[in-house]
């Protein structure tokens, strides 16, 4: 008998112990009290392909709640970052986890457009405050938009079109290759480019794709050194762009074939300052400079405090505070009706680094000015300096 | 048969430990009272988790199969469970998600992969079958990945019905917290003992002969191929039916699902849960998803974390966690009781 009942007691302990772990995951969730802080939750990419656009959004939006003294419209802020390592299944997991067990009041954050979209049914559902700070998929602002998913960035289209516009009116009437990351936001910014440009009567040689995370740019590198384009329309993204840049350089192209993008492609922080050189005389089309008006005070901030000139990321992570700010201060900080936050937010536009920012009623979508941003040799290093503005560019919305 | 069961010491130690321990009654009664807890305090998100790590954990114990008791490392295995989401995501747009007709649908794709990778790697063994499972894994994802008119590319799937389960009388969405991990939870138990009874069949048995005493198998007139080909269906089919409920619980699915990172991973969970006990499938998956989810939260480094638990489970621990913190129980008890 003895010699049973230790192992049947250890067997006890085993499942008591499996029992208490379950039991812990699911305790936060009752512990709820009445007047709590305002909690808002952000995914960002921490891990993966974007992990330093993503430090940056999350630098930018701390940032903004420092600068605010950790409250916004009197309430206490708490902020919840999580890491969606790029990846739309973990994304999805996250902002549940996000919703189900901090039980935040707003999320925010995404990166990849492929995660905005793989979330969009789960915040819709659960009818939850969203702001996506930087997932720019067209479709967000069209069939997929959502009656509480703001957006106060840009879509995909209003750089590919604006970048079109631009191309036709200054780089030529033909000769035009694309290169892009194969994934959501490459095919739609090189789509869209394309339809502004042959709208205008442009002409798209070769279409070249490469995977998300490409290291060796090498074989596509000879295929447009044999094509010999008059320039490139390119979409690449963090470190993606930053090997592409350099790898152009190394194959002796940077120089010789002018170079046109979204703004990603020539972001400030993340890919000019690593690339330097490199990326002389690119240019770009972005919701987003460093040198713009509307960004001089922040831009100066944010070189004091991360000693870096700001990006489209960090800049959009301080966006998304300076928006949620605005709806949180135009309800009185009440968020307990969505319907009265969408109006307050819809009722006039936001003042902020981007620029002033309306939104569109029909999707939430931001009306945004759009800069033609060329990389020339500043103070500290290549800076993309605004040389055109085009002002207040809508997304055609949900009848596109 | 007798001499092959001998030689790896596995299937001998079971019946020894069985006797020793609670009667098969009240250990179903804990298990079913531990699975129950759950649902009391548990919110949805909590119960869509853990549905989440029992399927995933369904599919880790179908690689248990060829890992532990074939010795057939698989680096393709997320072939036949991604590719068996992608099929049932795909036919939900057009047949409708009842939860019976996925899971065929999950078995089915599951087993036809299977029968594809045996047919290229049933002659081969260790790091052959490895690389090779890889290539074949890399292809499906390489079709997956640039198939965007079916598969969405690499934006994944979403947006088809939610899994429904058709009663007779009425027809009830599967598609809350509750209902998700009721259904992980019958999966798991019906792969766990369909697994059981796999792996203590002669089947099972011949299949452990061939890890152990290849030559000797041929010697008696076994069909190595066949028996490994017999093991990959099993597994295949268990990967499936898995697979088949994995795209409901976020309502998405996408190339991660088939990448060969995604076999990785349920190489990691099998190794923290320990090779070859079938239930620690689950307990790797636990686990690992635990930290990614849970670690993530506090630190950008948590695959570090993995890693560290990773290592420390195979130098401590080599035959997984629970068969670690056993050994370590035992061994105090035992000391205190010849003191």
């Amino acid at each position: 008998m003895t010699e049973r009942f230790p192992l049947s007691r250890r067997s006890f302990l085993a499942t008591a112990g499996a029992t208490a772990v379950t039991g812990a995951i699911g305790a936060p969730a009752l512990a709820q009290t009445a007047n709590k802080p305002l909690k808002i939750g952000m995914v960002t990419s921490l891990s993966g392909p974007f992990t330093a656009l993503g430090e940056s959004m999350r630098a930018g939006m701390q940032m903004f709640l420092a600068e605010n003294g950790g409250k916004l419209a009197g309430r206490a802020v708490e902020l919840i970052v999580e890491d969606d390592q790029a990846k739309p299944d973990e994304g999805v997991r996250k902002f549940r986890k996000l919703l189900g067990q901090d039980n935040v009041d707003i999320v925010s954050g995404v990166i990849s457009s492929a995660v905005a979209l793989a979330v969009r049914d789960v915040v819709t559902e659960a009818k939850a405050l969203t702001f996506i700070s930087a997932g720019s998929a067209n479709d967000l602002a069209r069939k997929a938009a959502s009656p509480f998913v703001f957006r106060p960035t840009k879509t995909n289209w209003m750089l590919g079109h604006t970048a079109g516009q631009w191309a036709f009116e200054k780089l030529g009437k033909s000769g035009c290759l694309t290169i892009a990351a194969d994934y959501a936001a490459g095919r739609e910014s090189v789509s869209d480019f394309v339809a502004s440009y042959q709208q205008q009567g442009g002409k798209v040689g070769k279409q070249l794709w490469a995977p998300l995370g490409t290291t060796d740019f090498g074989p596509l590198l000879t295929t447009i050194a044999a094509e010999r384009p008059e320039f490139i329309f390119s979409f690449f993204a963090g470190s993606d762009a930053v090997r592409f840049l350099r790898q152009m350089r190394e194959y002796r192209l940077h120089g010789k074939v002018k170079l046109i993008g979204s703004g990603a492609l020539f972001d400030q922080e993340d890919v000019v300052s690593a690339v330097k050189e490199a990326a002389l005389g690119g240019l770009n089309t972005c919701n987003q400079s460093p040198t713009a008006p509307s960004s001089a005070a922040f831009t100066k901030a944010y070189q004091a405090a991360r000693n870096a000139m700001p990006g489209e990321m960090g800049t959009a992570g301080y966006v998304t505070g300076q928006v949620i700010k605005a709806a949180v201060e135009r309800v009185q900080g009440d968020l307990s009706n969505k319907e009265k936050v969408k109006e307050a937010l819809l009722a006039k536009e936001v003042e902020t680094v981007f620029g002033p920012m309306p939104f569109d009623p029909r999707n939430n979508q931001a009306i945004l000015d759009i800069y033609v941003n060329e990389i020339k040799e500043g103070a500290g290093g290549p800076v993309n300096q605004v040389i055109h503005t085009y002002k207040a560019v809508r997304d055609p919305g949900p009848v596109a | 048969m007798s001499s092959i069961a001998d030689g790896t010491g596995r299937v001998e130690a079971r019946p020894a430990s069985e006797r020793r321990s609670l009667p098969m009654t009240a250990k179903v009664a804990l298990l079913a009272l531990a699975a129950a807890i759950p649902l009391l305090f548990a919110g949805d998100y909590q119960l869509r988790f853990l549905a989440e790590i029992l399927i995933i954990g369904t599919a880790v114990l179908s690689l248990d199969l060829l890992v532990g008791f074939g010795g057939l490392v698989s680096l393709g295995h997320a072939v036949f469970f991604g590719g068996a989401a992608y099929a049932a995501a795909i036919a939900a747009q057009t047949l409708g998600a009842d939860v019976v007709v996925m899971l065929a649908v999950g078995i089915a794709t599951g087993m036809a992969s299977a029968l594809l990778m045996g047919v290229v790697v049933m002659r081969t063994i260790a790091l052959f079958f490895l690389i090779l499972s890889l290539i074949v894994g890399q292809i499906v994802w390489e079709v997956v990945f640039h198939w965007r008119e079916v598969t969405g590319g690499a934006d994944g799937l979403r947006g088809f019905p939610v899994l429904t389960l058709h009663t007779g009388f009425a027809t009830i969405p599967l598609n809350n917290g509750v209902a998700l991990y009721l259904a992980a939870l019958v999966l798991a138990l019906a792969a766990y003992l369909a697994a059981r009874s796999f792996v203590t069949a002669p089947i099972g048995r011949a299949l452990l002969g061939t890890r152990e005493r290849q030559l000797r198998m041929s010697a008696l007139g076994y069909s190595i191929p066949r028996i490994r080909l017999m093991a990959l269906l099993a597994s295949g089919a268990i990967a499936g039916a898995a697979g088949a409920l994995y795209p409901f619980v976020n309502q998405y699915v996408g190339p991660n699902a088939v990448h060969w990172t995604m076999s990785a991973m349920m190489i990691i969970m099998l190794v923290i849960g320990g090779v070859g006990s079938l239930y620690g499938a689950f307990i790797g998956s636990a686990i690992y998803l635990g930290i990614q989810t849970y670690v993530s939260s506090y630190t950008d480094r948590w695959q570090l974390v993995v890693g560290l638990v990773f290592v420390l489970t195979v130098m401590i621990m080599p035959k997984g966690v629970v068969a670690g913190l056993k050994a370590a129980f035992g061994r105090r008890k035992d000391a205190e009781g010849r003191s």
